[in-house]
């Protein structure tokens, strides 16, 4: 292989985190970051407690019109 | 009611629960606001709930849920028409409800960006790079072929680097170290 296939190949190849310089960071890699970091920020809110009341008012009414079906 | 039954339904509403973080931060993604996001969520558990026999146990109830808040969004999109397109004071407004929600300023400017796209690519970005969802998934879950996922996403990031003014560099110089433990503390 030749110098010139090797430094083709090299170029193609991603670039490794740890190889970037300080300072470096990817456009794609920071825009990527980001929409995680925002995205993680309201998954880690929790689940309100309208979300839960709700589905304790589903499943129960689900239960009432079972037990009337039954009957 | 027979046993098989009752372990079935424990198992939706777990599953659902389980879902349900992922589901209400993708709301927020497409309305931009919380209020609006948590009515779209309540919209779209009272839908699963009331279809839950049309779901298919062992299969991926969360890309489920995520097609039944999809189709919601646009239903009632179209049903109240386009919303005025964003000024800044609106801006200002929607971001004020919360703003320590959004952590550092920068994590604004992203959602201010992010509310900017166009709604396809915004979906497609946040499905592929924020949700955990593999194209072919995305592409189940917006009724489009994978191809076109892949260029909305693709165009979507372009969008945002002209947004935020992403150079590449020194604009990220002094934090850049924290990029790796980021990823690594938020690993996706």
């Amino acid at each position: 292989m030749s110098d010139d296939e090797d430094r083709k190949k090299d170029e193609m190849t991603t670039i490794p985190h740890n190889e970037l310089r300080p300072g470096a960071v990817p456009p794609n890699a920071s825009i990527s970051r980001k929409l995680r970091e925002f995205y993680n920020a309201v998954q880690e809110e929790g689940i309100p407690d309208r979300f839960l009341e709700l589905l304790e008012r589903l499943e129960q009414a689900e239960k009432n019109a079972k037990s009337v079906n039954a009957k | 009611m027979s046993r098989e039954d009752e372990i079935d339904d424990r198992g939706f509403k777990r599953d659902l629960l389980a879902s349900l973080p992922n589901l209400r931060a993708f709301a927020v993604s497409l309305t931009g606001r919380h209020d609006k996001a948590d009515d779209l969520v309540q919209d779209t558990i009272m839908k699963a709930w009331a279809n839950q026999s049309s779901f298919t146990a062992g299969t991926n109830m969360r890309a489920w849920l995520f097609t039944i808040l999809r189709n919601e969004f646009y239903s009632q999109m179209r049903k109240r028409g386009r919303e005025v397109q964003d000024s800044d004071g609106l801006f200002s407004e929607r971001f004020s409800v919360h703003p320590e929600q959004y952590g550092r300023l920068d994590l604004q400017d992203f959602r201010k960006a992010l509310d900017k796209l166009p709604d396809d690519q915004r979906e497609a970005i946040v499905l592929v790079g924020a949700a955990g969802f593999a194209y072919e998934e995305a592409a189940a879950i917006c009724g489009c072929a994978v191809g076109t996922i892949k260029s909305r996403v693709s165009r979507a990031r372009t969008r945002l680097q002209e947004l935020l003014g992403v150079s590449g560099e020194s604009d990220y110089g002094p934090d850049a170290g924290d990029a790796a433990i980021t990823s690594r503390a938020f690993g996706s």
